[in-house]
């Protein structure tokens, strides 16, 4: 009876799985769908500017061609727009605080005020920065995203836009020409560029205390020093003992008399053992012969 | 005679550009930001804003007041939507936080807060100016974040029925044959 409830438990415990399986796939996997849409839900949660802003140091990396036409067209349309006479721009970098030493592969925050003196309504369209070679500012390095505001700035009234970008980490130790750009139009549609930032930058190292890598570092090379002091340790060890143990050579005395623990042995052989020819030597063999003719006749 | 004449002008050209440096007002430029990563319903949000005077001289009666959060979406916890300083010198910077909770899930646009301020203690107008504007952000209604970051207990259950066959059988298997040899020794006995 127990045997077969036995059996029946194991054909249980084998059964229900791979049907909990089977249920869950025709279901379509509900724990793995839903994480997807969260997933979804995820992105859309984080606000627009700071992913906006993280991506772009990687995204924008256009190839070689693509950026010479680019900069041809941007040469043309820099020699139409110009700053309006009636704005007033004025940058700051609130991360890091020095603009001339940017850290590699961190992000960058700057604000850019924004001050209508003129009577005419302003919107401010979008704000982009690029890196360029120092040399040659036509020549684009990296481009960052552009960042679309459409903002209404009234006369008088003063606006701040925030822009943020992370410098690529190849990037560092190398001087770089940092422009930042702040396109706007006024009331009848006129378009105008200023250049908020237009300067040579150095894009330096960003000194962390302890990183993991090294960190880890110094703790496989600790291990390996540890390792090779247990190892010499070890071999020292050996190779002493070896000579200690070289003259001193052990002598074999075979089974002492105070040794052997004779209680399990019956009264009769324990005397028989102590009468034994080998304790008394002295006997001779006739002596010897009658014992054992003795002995025979008792049995 | 000219030479003096040439000399104050020279000496007075080189003191009217320091001069008009000196000048410049009070400007204040403002940042608001959501500190949130998750931006949930019924969870607390942060709102963080930050006051620079890049000017030179104190900027007066600096007032904050950020009308973007309509009270049907949003409750305070704490903090307030409207802030006065009385000054803020130049080269530094002021940072004032918002908790707020809202109420509903849902797409919001955080638009920028409204700032006024005199840029000199003679000054009568007062000088407007907008913060700048985080953008719209998705928030996540209380029962999707739960989905995602709650501890998952039923799924840990149904982990650990998954595993009790590899560990089951195994012990069945050992328990059989250990109470057959033991019948045996108390039959023997």
């Amino acid at each position: 009876m127990a045997k077969i409830f036995g059996n029946f438990i194991i054909l249980l415990l084998l059964i229900i799985p791979t049907t909990v399986i089977f249920v869950d796939q025709e279901r379509g996997g509900n724990l793995a769908f839903a994480q997807d849409a969260m997933e979804g839900e995820d992105d859309e949660a984080t606000i627009e500017t700071e992913t906006g802003t993280d991506d772009d140091a990687v995204d924008e990396e256009t190839p070689l061609t693509e950026t010479e036409k680019e900069e041809e067209t941007t040469e043309e349309e820099n020699v139409s727009l110009k700053p309006s006479p009636d704005a007033d721009t004025f940058i700051l970098f609130t991360k890091p605080n020095n603009p001339l030493e940017l850290p590699a592969g961190k992000q960058v925050r700057i604000l850019v005020g924004f001050t209508n003196k003129g009577s005419l309504d302003f919107i401010v369209d979008s704000m982009e920065a690029s890196f360029r070679y120092p040399q040659d500012y036509s020549f684009f390095l990296q481009n960052f995203t552009t960042m679309t505001f459409n903002a209404l700035v009234e006369p008088k009234r003063q606006a701040t836009f925030e822009y943020g970008f992370v410098p690529n980490e190849a990037f560092s130790a190398r001087p770089f020409g940092l422009a930042v750009t702040l396109n706007y139009k006024d009331q009848s549609g006129n378009v105008f560029q200023s250049a908020v930032f237009n300067e040579t930058i150095q894009v330096v190292d960003p000194d962390e205390g302890l990183d993991g890598e090294t960190f880890f570092l110094y703790v496989f090379l600790a291990a390996i020093v540890i390792l090779l002091l247990v190892g010499a340790q070890q071999l020292v060890a050996n190779f002493g003992r070896k000579r200690l143990s070289k003259p001193r050579q052990t002598v074999e005395l075979g089974t002492q008399n105070s040794d052997v623990d004779y209680d399990w042995l019956p009264k009769e052989t324990l005397q028989g053992l102590n009468k034994s020819p080998r304790r008394s030597p002295k006997q001779s063999p006739r002596q010897r012969r009658n014992l054992r003719s003795t002995g025979s006749g008792e049995e | 005679m000219k030479l003096w004449i040439t000399a104050l002008i020279l000496t007075f050209g080189c003191f009217i550009p320091s001069f008009g440096e000196e000048e410049t007002d009070a400007r204040l430029l403002a940042s608001k930001n959501v500190l949130n990563q998750y931006l949930v319903e019924g969870k607390d949000l942060t709102v963080e804003y930050k006051i620079f005077n890049v000017g030179s001289r104190v900027a007066f009666n600096v007032l904050l007041n950020d009308n973007s959060f309509p009270e049907s979406s949003f409750s305070i916890v704490s903090g307030n939507l409207k802030v006065e300083w009385e000054r803020i010198a130049p080269n530094s910077n002021v940072t004032h936080a918002v908790i707020l909770k809202p109420l509903k899930s849902g797409y919001f646009n955080f638009t920028s807060a409204e700032l006024s301020y005199h840029t000199s203690e003679e000054s009568r107008e007062r000088t407007l100016g907008y913060t700048s504007f985080p953008g719209e952000g998705g928030i996540v209604p209380q029962r999707e974040f739960d989905r995602r970051f709650s501890p998952h207990v039923l799924d840990w259950l149904v982990f650990a029925f998954m595993t009790l066959p590899s560990l089951g059988i195994p012990f069945l298997l050992w328990y059989s044959s250990k109470s057959k040899y033991d019948q045996s020794k108390v039959k023997k006995n």
